[in-house]
């Protein structure tokens, strides 16, 4: 019987290593609460630093947006340690990638760069955050780039005007229904000192993550982390959970817009949190790959090979949000066959539909297995798993949630995917229709 | 005694304090010391490049076995968008997607499903040179992937209604490129700057010629361009020199050799500060700037390299960076950079702003565009500009596929198979005389510029 028990332990454990993990990763905390990542890589003498603080666009006070991200550009223009111009220089000296990025719920500053400038890296990226000093100049300076950031980025698209109205739609009054770079008036009005009080509220190295990714062992990452980042005061931060639109609701957006060439439908559920899903994102990954990822979905299949009435067709699943997640279908009619906004809709919703019929048990390992293939990819290039593990341990999953990835979706059943879509089908949701206007531009001005 | 030691210790203990908490908050970060104590020194990037050959085909390969991957990149010259009939234009767009949409053996299906299952990723794009393709597989599968490819360049279906689909989608994107500016732009600089040839063709085509490329003429375009003579290919990963000789034997041995299209006709660049604005209204307005640049092998390649380097091709840091950007807010972002075309060799650049800050943009930019050929750069800025470029040396070997493409590069310029060993050399040995003489010899001439979006009704084309 003991044997048995034995036995049974040892294939028990065969089976775990046989499931790989995913990186070989390793995580700790500093006293001041910075918790640390360490993903080894050494094909190249190279390590991607990305420094995740906790908060992003949803932190804001109401009427001004953009502060995060304004915030995040001012963070490139000095310390009382290291002037703006010195400290891009210096990162250029090293050799350097250096870059931020600014997201609903995150800000990351990173960089690539040869590991053996790690140390310089580590030394100024601690240094920006607790000792910003910058001039009222710097900050008008900045406040005129991120606005024409959003021009170039955001306005200069035409169809943006539809995005930014149907994620308002979609989120009501939650921060997330505003855009991240803010909008133009928000821009113009946000006040120094606020941006400022915005930094000394939640940079602090307890509300941050650290994930070094590249060329190095778990022990000098512990030696040097503690050395660069280890002094840095902990201070107590509070973050809100932002609020979520509670009530169930079915709407459309048509829009009519100038420059607009071609119609474009979609179809944006809101769904709960990762915690309080039907199921698990997994479930929800899955079942966006089976509809709408690629050209063998069912999606693409039927509306763009079979009944061709679209010229591309795709579904995604976002669960990047502390909030609601949302899973999303776009489709591109083909406006030279007869065309009509509300059938194409309707043919969309019945395409899903008939796309569900098709799931068998076969069908579903299939897509694991296509969904699992890449997996060995991931190890290639060190930034991908910083930016992997940044994204999921920023939004509360453990480190174990990626490195468990391939159980988490072999793990995903028929039952699970089937009962997935059916709270998609149940979810509040925006319809949106972006169709081109009347009036003909024939490339002349519009004013 | 007593109470002089005593006001001896305050006044340490004072200094003591005094310099602990400048230190602290006020101490500039040295970043040369703290490289001098690092504990993660130096290391070279050790895989050598290789140069293996077989039958009538030859190939750079790099050997790398930390993760269980291979990538193959691989291109034919004098085969890209400008070698396409005018009247057919969008035929390589066409090609790039009907390889993988079917083949012989299996229908488009099958073929994206066998290949999504296994990780295998066969793609092609094309520059207006050259045609060019990957193929990247998880090791394990290299034989799978072999069979995939061969098919794909052997025997491709281009079944009709296939055919039709793609023709649609791309001219659903020739007819989208409307909304961008960028495409605007793209499309309006290439006929404003190459005219009539092949350089001077929109992005994919126009609809009719879309619609008039058959299969025979995809068939066609492939026996004539895809052979043995005028490819070159690059391997990095997961295998051994031997299993890379008989990778490209399986991929490539089938080719035909005779290869007889004719090198583009040169393109003459004259550039004198032209103006050329196409009249539509966008958020923000968009331009490209360019004038004569260098080949990659002539003896002025590194000197200006390193000058535009300094000019505007270091990001943030680059000096119409600085006072465009960072000092005046002007833009989000200026670069300018060095292009090597076959036919056609630039230094240009380009910006976005609004209408308001676009004129005053320009102006501060051509002000230290002239002062570039009158000045030059200084000793300083140049030695920094080696170093940075030294220092990021190892940044090229990041990813496999990335390596793989680096080895292409490295043939279509005739860099040589020692050329990573060498590379810093080449950037430490540039003196500042040349960097300078180089500036004053390119920069002298001022560069062309086509704006979309700027309303400057007051400024006449110059011509």
């Amino acid at each position: 019987m003991n044997k048995f028990i034995l036995l049974a332990l040892f294939i028990f454990g065969m089976c775990q290593a046989a499931d790989a993990e995913t990186f070989k990763a390793d995580e700790f905390m500093l006293d001041n609460g910075l918790r640390v990542v360490v993903v080894e890589n050494h094909k190249a003498p190279l390590v991607k630093q990305m420094l995740w603080y906790q908060v992003g666009a949803v932190d804001e006070f109401r009427g001004r947006g953009g502060s995060a991200h304004l915030l995040e550009h001012i963070l490139f223009r000095g310390t009382k340690k290291v002037s703006g111009k010195e400290f891009n220089r210096i990162m250029e000296q090293n050799g350097a990638v250096s870059n931020a990025f600014t997201g609903y719920n995150v800000t990351a500053y990173h960089q690539f760069a040869d590991v053996s400038r790690l140390e310089v890296l580590m030394a100024l990226e601690a240094d920006r955050m607790q000792n910003l000093k910058i001039s009222e100049d710097d900050f008008e300076a900045e406040r005129k780039i991120v606005f024409q950031e959003r021009k170039q980025v955001v306005e200069n698209n035409p169809a943006s005007p539809f995005g930014e109205r149907l994620r308002q739609m979609l989120w009501g009054t939650s921060p997330y229904g505003q855009p991240i770079t803010g909008l133009p008036e928000d821009i113009m009005a946000l006040k120094f000192d606020e941006t400022l009080d915005f930094y000394h509220k939640y940079y602090a190295p307890n509300n941050a993550i650290l994930v070094l990714s590249g060329d190095i062992d778990s022990a000098t990452a512990r030696k040097l982390t503690e050395k660069y980042y280890g002094k840095l005061e902990k201070r107590p931060v509070e973050r809100e959970q932002p609020e979520v639109q509670t009530e169930h609701f079915e709407q459309t957006l048509k829009m009519q817009l100038p420059k607009i060439t071609a119609p474009k439908i979609s179809i944006t559920y809101l769904l709960p949190d990762h915690q309080n899903l039907v199921g698990s994102i997994y479930d929800y990954m899955v079942l966006a790959e089976f509809l709408g990822d690629g050209e063998t979905s069912e999606l693409y299949r039927e509306l763009v090979l079979k009944r061709k009435t679209a010229l591309g067709v795709s579904a995604s699943y976002n669960y990047i949000s502390r909030a609601n997640t949302t899973f999303g279908i776009s489709m591109t009619p083909d406006a030279s066959v007869e065309f009509s906004p509300e059938k194409s809709v309707e043919d969309l919703q019945a395409a899903l539909k008939k796309g569900m019929n098709n799931l068998t048990a076969e069908r579903l390992e299939q897509i694991k297995r296509k969904m699992l293939a890449d997996l060995v990819f991931t190890n290639d290039n060190p930034e991908t798993a910083a930016y992997w593990i940044g994204y999921m341990l920023s939004l509360g999953f453990s480190l174990d949630e990626v490195q468990n990835y391939a159980d988490r979706i072999n793990n995903v059943t028929l039952e699970g995917v089937k009962n997935a879509f059916a709270a998609v089908e149940k979810a509040s949701k925006v319809v949106g229709i972006l169709l081109p206007s009347d009036e003909q531009d024939g490339g002349q001005n519009e004013e | 005694m007593k109470n002089k030691g005593w006001k001896l210790s305050i006044l340490i203990l004072l200094i003591l304090l005094a310099v602990w908490a400048w230190n602290k908050y006020y101490a500039k970060i040295d970043s040369e010391a703290i490289l001098a104590h690092s504990v993660l020194k130096d290391k070279k990037f050790t895989s050598k490049v290789q140069e293996i050959k077989a039958d009538n085909l030859s190939a750079y390969f790099l050997e790398e076995h930390s993760n269980p991957i291979i990538s193959v990149s691989f291109l034919f010259r004098n085969a890209g968008s400008a070698y396409e009939p005018e009247e057919k234009m969008g035929l390589i767009a066409i090609l790039e997607n009907m390889l993988t949409n079917g083949t012989e053996k299996y229908d488009a299906i099958s073929f994206k499903d066998i290949s999504e299952e296994y990780g295998i990723h066969i793609g092609f794009s094309a520059s207006d040179d050259n045609f060019s393709g990957s193929l990247q597989m998880p090791s394990e599968y290299k034989d799978k992937a072999v069979e995939l490819f061969t098919q794909v360049l052997y025997s491709p279906r281009f079944e009709a209604k296939y055919m039709d689909l793609t023709k649609a989608q791309l001219q659903h994107i020739i007819k989208r490129g409307k909304e961008k500016i960028s495409v605007v732009l793209g499309n309006a600089f290439a006929e404003t700057i190459f005219g009539d040839h092949p350089y001077g063709r929109p992005y994919i085509g126009t609809l009719e010629t879309v619609e008039a490329v058959s299969a025979e003429d995809l068939r066609e375009f492939m026996h004539d361009y895809f052979t043995s003579s005028n490819i070159i290919i690059g391997i990095a990963g997961d295998l051994t020199a031997d299993e890379a000789q008989d990778l490209i034997k399986q991929m490539f041995g089938g080719l035909a050799s005779e290869f007889n299209a004719k090198p583009l006709e040169k393109v003459e660049l004259h550039t004198s500060g032209a103006q050329h604005n196409v009249p539509q209204t966008f958020a923000q307005a968009m331009t490209h700037f360019v004038t004569v640049g260098t080949t990659r092998k002539s003896e002025d390649f590194y000197p200006l390299y390193l000058a535009n380097y300094i000019f505007g091709g270091s990001g943030l840091n680059s000096r119409i960076s600085q006072v465009v950007r960072e000092e005046n807010g002007l833009t989000y972002g200026i670069y300018t950079t060095l292009s090597l075309k076959d036919a056609v060799q630039t230094l240009g650049g380009g910006y976005s702003a609004t209408a308001e800050n676009f004129g005053k943009a320009r102006e501060l930019l051509l002000s230290e565009w002239q002062k570039m050929a009158d000045k030059g750069v200084t000793a300083q800025e140049l030695q920094q500009a080696k170093q940075a470029l030294i220092s990021s040396h190892n940044l090229r070997f990041a990813s496999i596929g990335g390596i793989s493409d680096m080895l292409l590069a490295m043939q279509e310029y005739d860099l040589g198979l020692d050329f990573l060993d060498k590379r810093n050399d080449y950037i430490r040995d540039v003196t500042l005389q040349q960097v300078n003489a180089a500036a004053r010899k390119y920069f002298k001439n001022v560069p062309d510029f086509v704006n979309v979006g700027v309303q400057e009704t007051s400024e006449k084309e110059k011509d």
